[in-house]
């Protein structure tokens, strides 16, 4: 095989190697797993999105067909399961905290997987059914009788940081963090001497993830050995594994994590769920393995939502429309319990984005809600202050008379200017953010707008084009660890903590080391979902799956070629000095001998005088830290069609380029740029989780009331991938699973709002469906 | 409970059935064929799509007790040959050479529904048709650019078959 015409190499298209599986119905999802005489568990959830639980009785539930256990807090509290193991404070050293200001009054709100006392939002699980089968636990869970006393409730994010707000914890309020991050005076003498400021309000309303696969989870106890084995997908198995240990109480050799396929997860999938710790304890109580499906109902109840921020914000401008500072306060709607300041803390550290802003300052806080926690989707916190930032810049323009792409020009940091500190303190390494603007302006044909716009109004249509910059601070788990083993039998094993959730990563990972080690493709196998196989590994999420694994896999391969060398050296009796490597074989210099990896790999069992180290397999890991972030960056133009008589929206072009470094399978980056882009559109246009305010009951349901994206909803996209190598990354790599999603949410309302610029619209709030378009064309006309 | 016979997949299958199992059930706990897929409960996903009695549904919206003596086929009877020599059905095909898919989960349906559409609509299926036609599934990974692509694709090449 010759590496230099192979067509698997690092850049190349390459087919995805997980596709033959999945196109033919054999792809293996957590609900495909089954165990011999298992038993179902059902949640008994609470209607109420804020009561008292008075009373609970189980009787007449234990006497129906089937029933094997009804659980409650009771015995949940008495068998020592522990709280949810939420670290809301990020542990990447990449991040500073966010320090609590002075006097703050913390208190404890620990998320029990069935509700102590008190539920806190409606679908907050009190207890579980366990039957034969799931109609019968069903069936019991309606006999299950709870006296609730019904409190009041508070959903919205705003009116829950207010002092007169119901209460949802025993602490001074419901605000749970309180920080300031920048610099005040600076950025009190900035706006001091603005010749214009620039103001926005706005709330970055409430979705959620949706991966198309629902949850699901069985677990079996083996009582002899003591351990649980669950099966369940999630966005890396070692994680898992170590989070359920905690929450049993037990030490991690005691649980076991498979996890095969996994339909999507795009951050609300990417940690452990209560279900799952409650499958693993019921299993122990009833002797059975225990297996949950979460139906599609129920996962709009269950599942992690996200966004839900609250920010106001300023920008102050000098009169030549530089950017002198900005200001604000951004509010992070946790839901019921807090659990992760994650996406606060990623957005409002990033407020500023690529523009050159001297000095800032904000207040960042975190409240509960009766609803549902919140917690880190696709691109966590960016897409929201990338939004703002880019609707201030509009704003700005408008009120104060500036070109938009002008304004942008002057303030967006320049490639010499990097690297540079933002005024948050987050260090910006390289890229060239101007070229990525002005590439995609082209793209886009920016410059002939007026025309197209002209040309639509002759048809009574309203024409919009809006730009967007972003940036994306990618950090994560900053552990992970790849291991490599060399088989005699002529295939490579390459163990990873991270799991793909549809990424492709049997097929890129796999390049990887078909560059490196010279094997074939198809020779690669991909081992992540076994956590007696991978022993440490964060999982996927912020960018981390591509920019740590190739790292940790370069490594281990270059060390398979050292220890390589010197394995062949004796099996060529020649000095380890005069061997190369290349393309799969080794060769020794001034003869024609060599010997290919897989036979040197044999010759590890095979020759009785190697040196203790080299004793087979062939075999080598590394195992990293990464303390740095990572900012992929990139602009997107959006333009969109309006029909003034009914409000209803046509995205006409939408055209993209995004910075990843060094792209190792284009097809896949396009791919997932493709994706990310549905995503954020989906929100600036259609989806939200509703809550009816007096209540609190959740109204988006199912999805005839979520608003899914379909496929009606889009043109063909114009991506283009820009590798301006990462100087912090040893391969020049940029994550690439986000960037499509980071500017999306800002790119499509300023189409909007130009679009309804005639009308004198200057804002519209998310998700402008055709009924906001409409009621803000017919009250502008009034 | 009573019994209900189909053919799934060129094979005559039979099982006892309550009255209330619906057809996805049927095929994926009684004959394990697990490609099927349930994405949500209110037949809006389409993850669930096969073929019955030549056409595309959603065969959590069917009972199985409906569909005696129907002919039943799945995304895994779609391929033709055996594991060693396997012959995918040219949209199978046009999925995978066009990265039709990430997680794999809405795959399935979405294959069947694009065979399906060829079969109501013909072969020459231009953009707007397909995303009209896709109405029906939803997937979250794609953003559906590249799903468009494989249809077309898929479609044109169906027409040599």
């Amino acid at each position: 095989m010759s590496l230099t015409t192979s067509s698997n190499r690092i850049g190349q298209p390459v087919r995805r190697k997980e596709d033959l599986r999945l196109i033919t119905g054999q792809g293996r999802y957590s609900d495909d797993v089954n165990l011999p005489h298992q038993v179902r568990a059902i949640m008994l959830r609470s209607p109420h999105a804020h009561a008292r639980i008075r009373s609970i009785d189980t009787r007449k539930a234990l006497t129906m067909p089937g029933v094997l256990a009804v659980l409650t807090a009771t015995e949940m509290l008495a068998d020592g399961l522990q709280p949810m193991p939420h670290k809301p404070q990020s542990n990447s050293p990449a991040e500073p905290q966010l320090i609590n200001r002075d006097g703050f009054v913390e208190f404890d709100a620990p998320h029990y997987p069935l509700a102590v006392g008190k539920a806190r939002y409606a679908g907050e699980a009190i207890a579980v059914v366990i039957a034969q089968t799931i109609d019968q636990a069903k069936d019991a869970a309606e006999q299950v009788e709870i006296d609730y006393e019904v409190l009041p409730v508070v959903t919205a994010t705003a009116a829950a940081a207010q002092c007169d707000a119901p209460r949802l914890w025993d602490g001074p309020s419901n605000v749970t963090l309180d920080a300031d991050v920048g610099d005040k005076a600076a950025t009190e003498a900035a706006f001091a001497r603005a010749a214009h400021i620039a103001k926005f309000e706005t709330w970055i309303q409430r979705v959620t993830g949706v991966p198309m696969e629902p949850r699901a989870a069985v677990c079996e106890y083996d009582a002899a050995t003591r351990r649980y084995t669950l099966h369940a997908g999630s966005g890396g198995a070692v994680r898992l594994k170590q989070d359920l240990a905690l929450m049993l109480d037990v030490p991690e050799q005691y649980v076991r994590v498979l996890m095969n396929d996994v339909g999507g997860n795009f951050g609300t999938r990417g940690m452990i769920y209560p279900e799952f710790a409650l499958v693993a304890w019921a299993a122990r109580r009833v002797g059975r393995p225990v297996k949950w499906l979460c139906d599609r109902s129920e996962a709009f109840l269950s599942d992690y939502q996200a966004r839900d921020l609250a920010v106001t914000a300023e920008l102050a401008l000098d009169k030549d429309g530089n950017f002198l500072a900005m200001r604000g306060s951004n509010i992070s709607n946790q839901g019921s319990h807090p659990t992760n300041y994650g996406p606060l803390k990623k957005g409002v550290e990033i407020m500023s984005s690529l523009y050159r802003v001297p000095a800032a300052h904000f207040r960042a806080r975190a409240v509960v809600s009766n609803t549902m926690i919140t917690r880190p989707y696709r691109s966590a916190g960016r897409p929201e202050v990338m939004y703002v930032m880019e609707r201030l810049i509009d704003i700005a323009a408008r009120e104060f008379g500036f070109d938009r792409v002008e304004l942008r020009r002057l303030n967006l940091l320049k490639s010499a200017e990097l690297p540079y500190t933002n005024p948050f303190g987050m260090l910006y390494d390289s890229g060239d953010y101007p070229a990525a603007m002005e590439s995609v302006l082209k793209r886009s044909d920016w410059s002939n707008f007026p025309a197209r716009r002209a040309e639509a109004k002759t048809r009574g249509k309203l024409r919009g084009i809006g730009v967007a910059n972003y940036v994306d601070t990618a950090t994560g788990v900053p552990r992970e660890r790849a291991e490599i083993t060399v088989n005699s039998n002529g295939t490579v094993d390459v163990v990873l903590g991270i799991v793909s959730n549809g990424q492709g990563h049997e097929t890129s990972f796999a390049q990887l080391v078909h560059e490196w080690l010279g094997v074939p493709l198809d020779s690669v196998r991909l081992i992540t979902g076994d956590t007696d196989i991978v022993k440490v590994g964060g999982g996927t999420h912020s960018g981390r799956g591509m920019r740590m694994g190739s790292v940790v896999i370069w490594n281990s391969a270059n060390e398979i070629i050292t220890k390589g060398k010197r394995i062949a050296a004796r099996l060529m009796e020649c000095d380890p000095s005069v061997i190369r490597f290349e393309q799969g074989r080794f060769l020794a210099a001034g003869s024609d001998r060599s010997a290919s990896l897989f036979e040197v790999a044999a010759a590890t069992t095979q020759l009785i005088d190697l040196p203790e180290d080299l004793h087979g397999p062939l075999t080598a890991f590394s195992d990293e830290i990464f303390n740095e972030a990572s900012f992929p960056y990139g602009c997107h133009v959006c333009e969109v069609e309006i029909d003034p008589t009914l409000g209803t929206l046509e995205i006409i072009k939408y055209s993209a380029v995004d910075d990843v470094g060094r792209a190792v399978n284009p097809m896949i980056i396009h791919g997932q740029v493709h994706g990310g882009i549905v995503q954020g559109v989906g929100q600036a246009l259609m989806e939200q989780c509703y809550y009816d305010p007096a209540s609190g009951q959740p109204l988006t349901g199912s999805f005839m009331d979520y608003a899914m994206p379909r496929a009606d909803n889009f043109p063909f996209f114009d991506t283009e991938i820009s590798e301006v190598p990462c100087t912090t990354h040893p391969l020049g790599m940029r994550p690439a699973g986000e960037g499509g999603t980071t500017p999306a949410l800002g790119v499509v309302i300023n189409a909007v709002v130009d679009a309804l610029s005639e009308y004198g619209v200057k804002h519209i709030e998310m998700p402008a469906t055709p009924e906001r378009i409409w009621q803000a064309i017919r009250s502008a006309q009034k | 409970m009573p019994t209900v016979a189909m053919t799934v997949n060129g094979k005559s299958v039979a099982g006892n059935v309550e009255g209330r199992t619906l057809l996805v059930q049927f095929l994926r706990e009684h004959l394990q064929l697990t490609g099927t897929h349930v994405g949500c409960d209110t037949s809006q996903c389409g993850c669930c799509t096969i073929h019955l009695n030549g056409k595309g549904v959603k065969s959590c919206a069917v009972l199985a007790l409906a569909c005696e003596g129907a002919d039943v086929v799945t995304i895994e009877g779609l391929a033709t040959g055996g594991t060693a020599d396997v012959k995918l059905h040219p949209m199978q095909e046009a999925f995978r050479e066009h990265h039709g898919l990430q997680c794999g989960f809405c795959t399935p349906g979405m294959i069947m529904s694009a065979v399906d559409m060829v079969k109501r609509k013909g072969h020459d299926l231009d953009e707007k048709a397909i995303r009209k036609q896709l109405e029906g599934n939803i997937c979250r990974c794609t953003g559906y650019h590249n799903i468009v692509l494989a249809v077309q694709a898929g479609a044109a090449a169906m027409k040599g078959n």
